[in-house]
C-alpha cells in the first residue's frame, strides 16, 4: 500500500489549545473592546516592552546610569524628570474627557489710549476682583463684579506714564512704575498714593511682590527689592542683566524670583540670597528678549519663559537643576504666559510673528506641551496676559485697544482655587527626596 | 617520541562572561578614544591583545565603565544579556551620531547544565585584536565629530531581569537611516559577539 502524501487535512491536536478554544467559542462575555482608552504615551511603552527582537526573542533596554560624571549630570536627571512627568501624565489623560475651548471673548472692553510698548506690563487683577489697567497716561480701576469704572490717576505734562501695575498678594496695595522711574505704592480704598519709592533711573518695565517686598526691574538693568515696611525701602539692588529687565515673577512659595531681561538672558535668583547679587542660574537659551514668565502652580520649581520675536519659544525649565526640561517653539514673539490652575495647561499670548501664530493666544497641554487649540480675535499684537482671580478668565489686552476676556481656564475642578491636586503632591514630594 | 601538547584552554561560562566584558570594556575605551569623545591627553597606554590600548584615566569614566562591565559579566553569566550598545550623542541637542553595536550569541547549553567549552585562549585573543583593529580604523570612513559629545551605554536583556539600581529603563536611541558598517566577530564557544557600528548619514555624501 502506497503512503500518500497526505491530501486530508488532519489538524495535529497536541499544538491546540482546546480548553482555550472552547472557552472562546462558547463564552457569553461581550466582545473584547478592541480601540485603545489608552492614550500614545502609553502604546508607545507597551510596544516597546513587548518588543520582539529580529530573533523572536523579546527583550527589554536599559541605560547605565552609574557613577556621576560631571558632563553627564543633566541629561539623567533629565531622563528621571520627564519619566515622572510622563507617569504624572499617563495618569492624568485617563480621566479629561474633550476639552472645550470657547470660540469667542465673553466680553470686550475698549482700552483707548493703551500703550503699543511689548516693554510694559499694564495689567494687573487682584484678589479683590480689581483690574487695574493702565491706558496711556491714566490709570483705571475696573471692578469684575459690578463693572465699574473708576480713574485712579492721571499723570500730567505728557512725557510720562505708566509702564508696570501690579497688585500685592493682598491687594491692599497697587503699585505702579513709571516711564520717569519712579515707583509708587497706592492705597486703594481711599484712592489716595502712599509713598513713593525711588532708586531707579531708567523707566520700570516690571514689578513683583513677595508678600511685603515690591520687586521691581528697570531699563536701567538694576533690580531692586523694596521693603515697603521700612523706613528707608531700599533692601537690595541686583545689577547682573545687561538691558532692560522686562519679566519678572516671584515663585509661589516666595522662595526663588526669575528675572527676565532684554539681553536674552534669564536668571533665577534666591530669595535669601539677594543682597549678595549672586544667581542661582543664569539661563541663556533664548534668542530675544525674556518678558512672559509664569512658575507652574502644581509642580514646584518648574518655571515656563517665553521668549520674543526672534525666538518665540516656550521653554520649561526645572529651577533646581538649571535645565530646560522641554521647548516648544512657536514661531511667534511670546508677551505673556498664564498656567491653568484647574487642568494642566498652559496659555501663551503672542505678538508679531512672520509665520503662525501671530496676535492669538495658543493653549498647550502640560506636560506633553501639545497644541490644545488657539484662540483670538485681535486685530493687532497681544501686549500683556492677565488671569483672573478664580483662576477661569484671561484677559488679553492687544495693541487695537481692545481688552478681550476669555473663559479659557475652566470648568473649575472640586476644590481647586490655591490647593494643588492632592495625589500629585504625594507624587511630586516622592521627588524632591533624591534617593539615588 | 614526545607528544606535544596541544594549547587547548577549557572556557567555563564565567571565564566567557568574564573575556566578553573585558572586551566590551577596552572597546569602550577604543571608542571614546578614537571617536574624540574624551581628550587624547586623557588617555594613556597599555598592553592588551597584543596590541597598545588607550585607556581613560578620568576617574569618572573609569568607574563609570568598570562598574558596567560589572554588571554586563554578571548578565552574561545567567546567560540574559542579548546586546550592548554604545551610544555617541551630540551633547548640545542630544542627537544620536553613533551607535556601537555588540550583539551577544550565548550558548544556552552552557548557561543550563554547567559544561564547559573549548577554545585556545590564543584564538580568541586574535580574533579580539582584529575587531580593536578595526574600530580604530574605522575613523576613515566614520564622519567627523565636530562637536562635544557624550555617550551612554543601553544593554538589551530578557525581559524578565529586574532592571539594576544603577540602570533605568530606556528607548533604543536610534538613528533615523543609518548607514551600517558590519566588523569582525569574536566567539569564545559560550559567547559569540557580533560587532557593527550604525551612524547618521554625513551631510557632505551624495544621497
Amino acid at each position: 500500500m502506497k503512503c500518500k502524501k497526505g491530501d486530508r487535512f488532519l489538524p495535529n491536536r497536541c499544538l491546540m489549545d482546546l480548553d482555550k478554544a472552547h472557552t472562546l467559542l462558547t463564552s457569553k462575555t461581550p466582545q473584547f473592546n478592541t480601540s485603545s482608552n489608552f492614550n500614545q504615551a502609553y502604546r508607545q511603552k507597551l510596544i516597546e516592552n513587548l518588543s520582539l527582537d529580529s530573533q523572536g526573542r523579546p527583550f527589554k533596554i536599559m541605560v547605565f546610569r552609574g557613577s556621576p560624571k560631571s558632563s553627564r549630570k543633566s541629561i539623567r536627571f533629565v531622563d528621571e524628570l520627564r519619566q515622572e512627568v510622563a507617569a504624572i501624565f499617563e495618569k492624568d489623560c485617563k480621566q479629561t474627557p474633550y476639552r472645550c475651548i470657547p470660540k469667542g471673548e465673553k466680553r470686550v472692553l475698549d482700552a483707548p489710549r493703551l500703550r503699543n510698548d511689548y516693554y510694559s506690563n499694564i495689567m494687573s487683577w487682584g484678589i479683590n476682583n480689581i483690574l487695574a489697567v493702565a491706558l496711556g497716561p491714566e490709570l483705571y480701576l475696573w471692578n469684575s463684579e459690578d463693572q465699574a469704572v473708576h480713574k485712579l490717576l492721571q499723570v500730567r505734562g505728557g512725557n510720562d506714564w505708566p509702564t508696570s501695575v501690579t497688585w500685592s498678594e493682598d491687594a491692599s496695595t497697587l503699585a505702579v512704575g513709571y516711564m520717569c522711574s519712579n515707583l509708587q505704592l497706592w492705597d486703594v480704598e481711599s484712592s489716595k498714593l502712599i509713598r513713593s519709592l525711588q532708586g531707579h533711573s531708567g523707566r520700570i518695565a516690571s514689578t513683583a511682590w513677595n508678600g511685603h517686598i515690591l520687586t521691581s526691574g528697570s531699563r536701567d538693568k538694576s533690580i531692586i527689592n523694596h521693603d515697603v515696611r521700612a523706613a528707608n525701602s531700599l533692601a537690595s539692588c541686583i545689577k547682573r542683566h545687561a538691558d532692560e529687565v522686562c519679566g519678572l515673577k516671584w515663585s509661589t512659595e516666595g522662595n526663588r524670583l526669575a528675572s527676565g531681561g532684554n539681553e536674552n538672558l534669564l536668571y533665577i535668583w534666591e530669595a535669601s540670597k539677594m543682597s549678595s547679587s549672586k544667581f542661582l542660574h543664569r539661563l541663556s537659551d533664548h534668542c530675544a528678549a525674556v518678558k512672559a514668565l509664569a512658575w507652574c502652580p502644581y509642580q514646584n520649581n518648574v518655571l515656563a519663559s517665553g521668549g520674543g520675536l526672534s525666538d518665540g519659544c516656550i521653554k520649561i525649565w526645572n529651577t533646581e537643576k538649571g535645565i530646560c526640561i522641554n521647548n516648544i517653539e512657536t514661531k511667534a514673539q511670546i508677551c505673556g504666559l498664564e498656567w491653568n490652575r484647574h487642568h494642566k495647561e498652559i496659555l501663551s499670548g503672542h505678538g508679531y510673528s512672520i509665520r503662525e501664530n501671530q496676535n492669538k493666544l495658543c493653549l498647550w497641554r502640560y506636560p506633553s506641551m501639545t497644541k490644545v487649540g488657539e484662540l483670538g480675535n485681535h486685530k493687532s499684537r497681544i501686549i500683556n496676559l492677565c488671569q483672573s482671580p478664580d483662576g477661569i478668565t484671561v484677559i488679553s489686552a492687544g495693541a487695537d485697544e481692545t481688552l478681550r476676556f476669555w473663559d479659557v481656564f475652566g470648568p473649575p475642578t472640586a476644590g481647586a482655587g490655591n490647593s494643588m491636586v492632592s495625589d500629585l503632591q504625594g507624587l511630586l514630594s516622592f521627588r524632591t527626596s533624591l534617593l539615588r | 617520541m614526545a607528544s606535544r601538547t596541544v594549547a587547548k584552554d577549557i572556557i567555563t561560562l564565567r571565564g566567557s562572561a568574564a573575556i566578553v566584558s573585558e572586551f566590551f570594556g577596552y572597546a569602550a575605551n577604543s571608542i571614546l578614544y578614537n571617536r574624540g569623545v574624551y581628550p587624547e591627553e586623557s588617555f594613556a597606554k597599555v598592553k592588551k591583545y597584543g596590541l597598545p590600548m588607550l585607556l581613560t584615566q578620568d576617574e569618572g569614566v573609569k568607574s563609570f565603565i568598570s562598574n558596567l562591565t560589572a554588571q554586563l559579566s554578571e548578565w552574561l553569566e545567567a546567560g540574559k544579556l542579548q546586546r550592548v550598545v554604545m551610544v555617541i550623542m551630540s551633547k548640545a541637542a542630544n542627537e544620536v551620531l553613533e551607535r556601537w553595536n555588540f550583539s551577544i550569541e550565548t550558548d544556552s547549553d552552557v548557561v543550563e547544565k554547567g559544561v564547559s567549552r573549548e577554545k585556545s585562549d590564543r584564538e580568541i585573543m586574535r580574533e579580539i585584536q582584529a575587531i580593536m583593529r578595526q574600530i580604530a580604523s574605522s575613523i576613515t570612513y566614520l564622519p567627523c565629530l565636530d562637536e562635544p559629545c557624550v555617550f551612554d551605554v543601553l544593554a538589551y536583556t530578557d525581559t524578565d531581569v529586574p532592571v539594576p539600581f544603577t540602570w533605568i529603563e530606556s528607548d533604543p536611541k536610534l538613528i533615523a537611516n543609518p548607514q551600517m558598517v558590519k566588523l569582525h566577530s569574536f566567539d569564545t564557544k559560550i559567547h559569540k559577539v557580533d560587532t557593527l557600528v550604525s551612524y547618521k548619514n554625513d551631510e557632505w555624501d551624495e544621497q
